[in-house]
């Protein structure tokens, strides 16, 4: 039990502004956002559903990568990464507001996929893929996945908290087994939720890769959100004994990492369907080069791999919090610039254009997950105080 | 004869981390600790700077980005053209598996090429192997050594370092 007094002069409840104001506020401007972007675009619809998807994918990529990187590292029996995981964990355990938020993505379903339309059934391709591209189907397998995540998430969350109060060590032994099988589900619920949401977007191209490049995604967007989360609470006084620059360096090795994965599958996905040229694979990059859709993808090639990839590749620049804070902000804007750029092609054919309903349902929806968030936060403690592997990470050094 | 410098022996990792901070704060400089595996924290008590090493590499690397580029953008578009499935002479998208790999290549020969040209390696000869306990480090052996070329070498002084360090057996080692 030393290691339970050694923990406990340090700040792990979240009080103060984040735990009480920063809720009421991010909740105000969620809900006066989304009402805001709803009735300033009630006449465009069809463009607000694709800017509100474009947020939720964000979202949840980030929520679906935390759930990723728990999983992980109860999988691998990570010992840096204890003092990390419960924020973590309260990240992932926002999929059941992404659950509850991919409600209006149902009501939106003919503004979305065209498949969804009674024209499809003239269009020879999609006739058929009618047997998997139909609205019940899509129902059905989007209840699935958000079945899976929320109950892999809930199970790992709960058995977490559980662990603070009781501090049962056989809770770790079984979450690592749990973590076998839910790593397997969460791959394949993951790579059929991007093909069904994002990809069916554009139902007659097709992608084998498409998967594993959200999948990419959501691991740089999340690390980069994991990191920003623990700088804002380092900022209030929180953990700020706890979690030091050789965690974040950690971090930064992994978003790195990560990072080039990215950077790799990206460049597959194009650089095979560049090769073979055959039309229904190059339509989509016909689709997504078009006017300045094409500068939008080389100021991606640019900000999301050529400058992270110079500027963070020392060790000094990931030890350099105040520099790391700022990848991690970039690396997000660059993430949600991806996945507008996969996305709003198909309801801006001519070109790159941030309008009032983008801005609107990014902060619509960031204040509803933010809130949520931080009330789930306050509800916990920061770190898991009885993990057996908790001094391990206390005294965790990078060699 | 001038002796090479002195060898002392540590029954633990945890002693030979001691007495590696013991001899940094006493000023050596050309010391060494030598243990049958890696010890993690050694590079602080010994007060090793970052090793060159990846500056070496990034150098290897960049040169062979540049040499997959230009050989290819000469071949292709100058020594040899060939129109390949109706593409641009220069299709820098077919450029860059090569250009990768060439990157990768020259990268790896120069962190192996590097670390041996730092390390001093290959050598056929090294002053510690007439020391007949060195053996050991290859095995259950913890030691330090110290040359004579140190400003700090003295043999009184050094002896009585190495062995209120907890360091025993220290003997002189012959060049």
């Amino acid at each position: 039990m030393s290691k339970d007094t050694s923990v406990a002069r340090h700040n792990i409840k979240l009080t103060g502004f984040l735990a009480i104001t920063l809720p009421k506020i991010s909740l105000a401007v969620g809900i006066v956002f989304l009402v805001l972007g709803l009735f300033v675009s009630r006449n465009n619809l069809h463009h607000f559903s694709y800017s509100y998807l474009t947020s939720f994918i964000f979202y949840l990529v980030c929520s679906l990568g935390a759930l990723f990187f728990v999983i992980i590292q109860h999988l691998t029996r990570a010992g840096w990464s204890v003092l990390l995981r419960r924020v973590a964990e309260v990240l992932m355990s926002n999929l059941w507001v992404l659950a509850i938020m991919f409600i209006p993505v149902l009501f939106a379903l003919p503004h979305l996929y065209h498949w969804t339309l009674a024209e499809a059934a003239q269009d020879h391709i999609l006739k058929g893929k009618s047997g998997y591209l139909n609205i019940p189907f899509f129902v059905i397998r989007s209840v699935i996945f958000f079945a899976a995540w929320l109950l892999i998430s809930r199970l790992f969350f709960k058995k977490s908290v559980d662990q603070d109060l009781s501090g049962d060590h056989s809770i770790t032994l079984s979450l690592q087994k749990a973590a076998t099988w839910a790593v397997a589900v969460f791959a394949i619920t993951q790579t059929f939720a991007y093909v069904d949401w994002v990809m069916s977007l554009t139902p007659h191209w097709y992608s084998t890769v498409f998967g594993v490049y959200f999948f990419a995604v959501s691991a740089v967007a999340s690390l980069s959100m994991l990191s920003l989360i623990l700088m804002i609470l380092r900022r209030f006084g929180f953990l700020k004994d706890l979690v030091n620059v050789e965690h974040f360096h950690d971090l930064g090795k992994f978003l790195y990492g990560f990072n080039i994965f990215w950077t790799y599958i990206a460049f597959s996905q194009y650089f095979l369907i560049w090769y073979s040229n055959i039309p229904e694979e190059t339509a989509f990059f016909h689709q997504h080069f078009a006017g300045s859709w094409n500068t939008t993808a080389i100021l991606l090639t640019i900000g999301h791999f050529v400058i992270p990839f110079i500027t963070f590749m020392s060790r000094h620049a990931r030890r350099n919090l105040k520099f790391h804070c700022g990848m991690v902000i970039w690396m997000l804007v660059m993430t949600y610039l991806d996945i507008f750029w996969v996305i709003m092609p198909n309801v801006l054919p001519s070109g790159f254009h941030l309008g009032f309903s983008d801005i609107a349902s990014f902060l619509g929806l960031g204040g509803i997950f933010v809130w949520a968030f931080f009330t789930k936060l306050k509800s916990v403690n920061l770190i898991p105080v009885q993990d057996p592997r908790l001094h391990e990470s206390i005294n965790f050094h990078n060699t | 004869m001038q002796p090479f410098g002195y060898l002392a022996e540590f029954n633990t990792p945890r002693e030979l981390i001691h007495a590696a901070s013991v001899m940094r704060d006493a000023g050596y400089t050309k010391f060494d600790a030598h243990s049958p595996f890696p010890i993690h924290g050694m590079d602080d008590a010994m007060g090793l700077k970052p090793s060159i090493l990846g500056w070496i590499v990034l150098c290897g690397g960049s040169i062979g980005l540049t040499t997959g580029i230009v050989l290819q953008w000469w071949v292709s578009t100058t020594a040899y053209p060939l129109v390949i499935s109706g593409k641009p002479l220069f299709s820098y998208q077919a450029f860059v598996p090569v250009t990768f790999e060439l990157m990768v290549l020259f990268s790896a020969f120069a962190a192996v090429f590097g670390m041996f040209a730092i390390n001093g390696l290959p050598r056929w000869y090294h002053s510690l192997f007439n020391n007949e306990s060195f053996a050991k480090a290859t095995s259950h052996g913890f030691f330090i050594s110290v040359e004579a070329k140190d400003p700090l070498f003295n043999t009184e002084i050094t002896r009585s370092v190495l062995e209120n360090a907890g360091g025993h057996n220290v003997s002189l080692v012959e060049e």
